[in-house]
């Protein structure tokens, strides 16, 4: 509900979910790993969520605007590992601060569903 | 640091930088994305793919790269073109399905817009700057008045000698010229045609400033004596005369039988003294003799010095006046004073104040209008609460909703424009139809002002946008799920109670009370006017004036050879019935003159209005006769001095005495041209009032007299006809040119219509113009009415459902609405009624006779009237309040 009252959400048919969820995970992955290139965060992601999310690489460069616009991650031009030009995003203050947030409703909704989910298994 | 960072005060700036330039960044991105497919590619080769598989699952391992052109596009910037296209079609959907909204808002920003900017430009061109002439606002003209007598009644024509004393003598003035008319005789070949001539003096071009348009202005060797005759013509002239034929120039014209040489065509607005030609002439000392034989007179126009006011031009002016009062005593009152009028006073003079009533009146409407349009805006808003919350809970974001309004109000507010622009365009254009002639300068050219235009486009646009997004400010502002709950809070910072719109109603109703109550007055007025007993029967009588030719008609004699014959010839025609010459047209007075009356002694000086007339006068305009007689053929021909007077003048100077065989003596007549000696006048006859002074004041003593007894004097002819008067016009034409060719017919036309011009055209447009804006204010006003109280009923929805749960009938609930609507008309009434009696003074001037600024029946008809308008706008969301289902209207509790 949070992220619907924010409105950066554009698109009804997407699923919510992810998209809220990519953002978050780009989010922690750019805290816990420092700046990072587009193609290094979906290698990251696919390697942690492997066989659970189907990630269309290109929704991650769409994350990475909104995130950039709300001064969450900022942007520089450097030199990735094979000497190419590249993009590389690093968290900002804001964005600790967000993923904070973003992280504690995560785990809250999470904790709520998962109970409700097993609530409903045992019935 | 280089990082690109983006604070969200700039994630805006950002988006709408995109709209416009989104090519680099979008460039940018597409290195990224060619760079990141080439590392999945190489990725896929290292695992052992073939390239062209490698590239394909790269693809689809990214997704689609198109959609995210898409995405990107529409995170970076607030409209794709795509998107505006599906808001605009929404818009129209969702206004389609609110028709009577949309039309209602529509007609009422249109109706603003429209109304105010065809009134301001007429004002613009009218009051404001409708002199082309360089310093025009400092150019002036002088008026003599008697003390005691009216300002109106003074005189503002001099004689050479006074023009070159004030000249020469004044502290004032930078620059001054004068003009005297004169009625120009034309020669073709049938017969003559008059133009409206103006004798001009040295320096009057240079004075005005203004350059010819083709051809060249005068310059001071024109003014010589001996110098080639010559003349300039004004643009209208050389259109509707002569075709707009280029060849006209460096003719020679016999003008009153000189051959000048047309050596300038001015610009379209030069219309000095109105004339279609100006002849340049060099006033000298001795009094001359002008038009028709009477003492030649100069108009007067000087430029004020700048910084000069008004009143100091008065006081030079007044010292120079009392100086020329010891030469030529005759000429001057014996008390009097002097006043300095702008050009502009020329013609606009009691229009003024009708224009900027019509102004004031004009401006609260658009006020009116866009407070409407505003209240149709939220009134829209609340009832669709609910329609934004579910959009903001589906997901769509505050940029979005607003964009969706911001397509809606912009859609309602180009519509509102286009419709006022032509409400504007039209309406400027009838009412330059409408505006009676000779009212405004004839240099004014009446356009649409693009200034105000803009103005008035851009306040009601403004309007409509602002209170559009009303409802998208909220969704972002509210939580979701209040809608779902009482709606009972405001909407905006300063609406945030129900108050200011109330507040609005109320100074709606009042201003629209006070329009109807000017409209109601002035047609009262106009309908007082109409019942005025002109005292004449102006119906199916030909006029026109007569121009002799100055040379061959200096004479009683002379012009009596002309007359004779030709009254008999035009009374053989077909279908004339009668057939009189007289010196002035009806309604208005002739030439003023002192009198006296032998056997009576006065203080103050006696005066009257004196005409001549042929014999047949009274019968041709059925003037009846109170006591005696009219003059008999014989004794016109004899050039008898006998009298005729009016009601007026027995009452006044007589007393009821009986004035038959007293004896009059008529001053004027000794300072003609062709004077008449010792002109005592014996008393033949009274014949009832006829309106020689305008409708609005009262008759003033009037002398007739035979024609024969001078020469001089303007000349026209009268024709009582069987059929329509200017189905005659050729056979009289005719008969007029058979009797001397050398005669022109100047303005014929049915008397009808000229009285009608003359006399009612004025009060008539004043009275279409304040009927036309109080029924526009009665529109809005219901409108407005109309729109707060829907909106208060669209959020009370859910009071009311809980009245009618709890038993209240719907008559209840109607009678509930109807009171909280007929409150406010109530107290708008009230305040309406006390303005309108403040303003009445105001308006009083423009009133005629009879007619009292607090007439009770016109206070009554109008707060009715807008009382029962009231009652029908509080109507319509009355019977919807009834319609509420009360558990629909709980639902949501």
């Amino acid at each position: 509900m949070e992220r619907a009252k924010e409105g950066e959400m554009t698109d009804a048919k997407r699923s919510e979910v992810l998209q809220g969820t990519l953002d978050l995970m780009i989010l922690k992955t750019l805290h816990a790993l420092g700046p990072q290139h587009g193609f290094g965060l979906a290698r990251r992601i696919e390697q942690v969520s492997r066989d659970v999310l189907q990630l269309n690489e290109g929704t991650v460069y769409t994350s990475l605007l909104r995130l950039l616009q709300q001064g969450w991650i900022a942007a520089e031009w450097g030199t990735s590992e094979n000497n190419r030009r590249a993009k590389f995003y690093s968290i900002t203050a804001r964005g600790e601060k967000q993923l904070a947030v973003e992280t504690e409703n995560w785990e809250r909704i999470s904790g709520v569903v998962g109970r409700v989910l097993r609530l409903e298994g045992e019935s | 640091m280089g990082y690109e960072r983006i604070p969200r005060p700039r994630a805006f700036a950002a988006r709408v930088a995109g709209l416009f330039g989104p090519r680099k960044r979008d460039s940018d991105l597409d290195e990224e994305v060619q760079a990141h497919l080439q590392l999945l590619v190489d990725r896929f080769v290292a695992q052992g793919m073939s390239r062209e598989d490698a590239s394909s699952a790269a693809r689809r391992q990214f997704g689609n790269s198109m959609r995210l052109q898409e995405d990107r596009r529409e995170v970076r910037t607030l409209v794709s073109v795509e998107d505006l296209g599906r808001d605009l079609r929404y818009a129209l959907r969702s206004l389609g399905r609110s028709r009577a909204f949309a039309a209602v808002a529509i007609a009422t920003l249109g109706l603003g817009i429209g109304a105010s900017t065809a009134i301001f430009s007429v004002i613009d061109n009218v009051l404001l700057e409708p002199f082309p002439y360089k310093g025009a606002a400092r150019m002036v003209f002088l008026r003599i008045h008697d003390s005691a007598r009216g300002e109106e009644a003074g005189r503002q024509g001099y004689t050479s000698n006074e023009i070159l004393e004030f000249a020469e003598q004044n502290h004032v003035f930078d620059g001054i010229i004068a003009a005297s008319d004169d009625l120009v005789l034309y020669k073709q070949r049938e017969g003559a045609e008059p133009f409206d001539g103006a004798h001009v003096t040295p320096g009057t071009f240079e004075f005005f400033g203004m350059p010819a348009l083709h051809g060249r202005v005068m310059q001071p060797a024109d003014y010589l004596p001996g110098a080639p005759p010559v003349f300039v013509m004004r643009y209208k002239t050389w259109i509707e005369r002569f075709n707009r034929d280029p060849g006209l120039l460096n003719k020679t014209f016999e003008l009153n039988g000189v051959a000048r040489t047309l050596i300038g065509i001015m610009p379209p607005r030069f219309s000095w003294y109105g004339a279609d030609v100006w002849i340049p002439e060099t006033p000298g000392r001795e009094v001359a003799t002008g038009y028709a034989g009477m003492p030649a007179r100069w108009f007067l126009l000087g430029r004020l010095k700048p910084g000069v006011s008004k009143a100091q031009a008065a006081a030079d002016a007044t010292v120079i006046a009392n100086h020329l009062a010891k030469i030529r005593p005759q000429d001057y009152p014996a008390h009097f004073q002097m006043s300095v009028k702008a050009l502009g006073d020329t013609v606009v003079g009691r229009f003024e104040s009708t224009l900027y009533t019509i102004l004031a009146a004009v401006g609260l409407l658009l006020l009116i209008g866009c407070a409407n349009v505003a209240n149709l805006m939220l009134a829209r808003a609340t009832s669709r609460e609910k329609e934004f919350a579910l959009r903001a809970v589906l997901g769509a974001g505050r940029a979005r909703l607003l964009r969706l309004l911001l397509v809606e109000s912009l859609v309602l507010a180009i519509s509102g424009a286009a419709l006022g622009v032509l409400i504007a365009w039209g309406g400027l254009k009838s009412i330059v139809a409408a505006m009676p002639q000779d009212t405004i300068p004839s240099e004014s050219v009446i356009e649409l002002n693009a200034p105000v235009l803009v103005f008035t486009l851009v306040v009601a646009v403004l309007t409509a946008v602002v209170f559009g997004l009303a409802p998208a400010l909220q969704a972002a502002r509210r939580d979701l799920n209040d809608p779902l709950r009482d709606s009972g809070k405001g909407v905006l910072g300063g609406f945030r109670t129900g108050r200011m719109r109330d507040t609005v109603v109320v100074i709606e109703v009042a201003v629209s009370l006070t329009l109807l109550v000017g409209a109601g007055l002035l047609m009262r007025s106009f309908v007082a006017l109409r019942d005025v007993h002109l005292g004449l029967q102006a119906e199916h009588v030909l006029q026109t004036q007569l121009s002799l030719p100055a040379d061959r008609y200096k004479t009683a004699a002379q012009v009596r050879e002309f007359f004779e014959p030709m009254l008999a010839r035009v009374k053989t025609i077909p279908g004339v019935v009668d057939a009189a010459e007289s010196s002035v047209l009806p309604p208005y007075n002739g030439a003023d003159s002192k009198i006296e009356i032998l056997g009576k002694s006065h203080q103050d000086e006696w005066h009257a209005v004196l005409q001549n007339i042929s014999e047949g006068y009274f019968r041709v305009l059925r003037i009846p006769f109170k006591t005696g007689r009219a003059f008999s053929e014989a004794e016109i021909n004899d050039a008898r001095k006998l009298a005729v007077v009016n009601e007026t003048f027995a009452s006044t100077y007589f007393h009821g005495e009986d004035p038959i065989g007293h004896r009059v003596k008529l001053g004027a007549l000794e300072t003609l041209a062709d004077p008449t000696r010792e002109p005592w006048f014996e008393i033949v006859g009274v014949v009832a009032d006829v309106t020689n002074n305008g409708l609005q004041d009262s008759v003033l003593p009037e002398v007739w007299v035979p024609y024969t007894v001078t020469g001089s004097g303007d000349k026209v002819l009268l024709v009582r006809s069987q059929q329509i008067p200017m189905a005659l016009m050729n056979d009289v034409r005719q008969a007029v040119w058979a009797t001397d060719a050398g005669v022109a017919l100047a303005f014929p036309g049915a008397l009808e219509d000229r009285i009608s011009q003359q006399l009612y055209a004025g009060p008539r447009f004043g009275f279409l113009l304040m009927t036309i804006f109080g029924c526009l204010g009665l529109i809005l006003v219901s409108v407005g009415v109309y729109s707060v109280l829907a909106y208060a009923t669209a959020r009370k929805t859910h009071e009311i459902g809980i009245r009618m749960a709890l038993g209240a009938e719907r008559s209840d609930v109607v009678r509930l609405v109807i009171r909280a609507g007929m409150r406010l008309v109530t107290a708008g009434v009230a305040v309406g009624l006390l303005v309108s009696l403040l303003l009445g003074r105001a308006i009083e001037a423009e009133l005629s006779r009879g007619v009292k600024p607090y007439d009770p029946e016109t206070l009554v008809g109008t707060t009715l009237l807008l009382v029962a308008t009231g009652a029908l706008a509080c109507w319509i969301p009355a019977r919807r309040a009834a319609r509420v289902d009360p558990m629909v209207a709980l639902r949501y509790e």
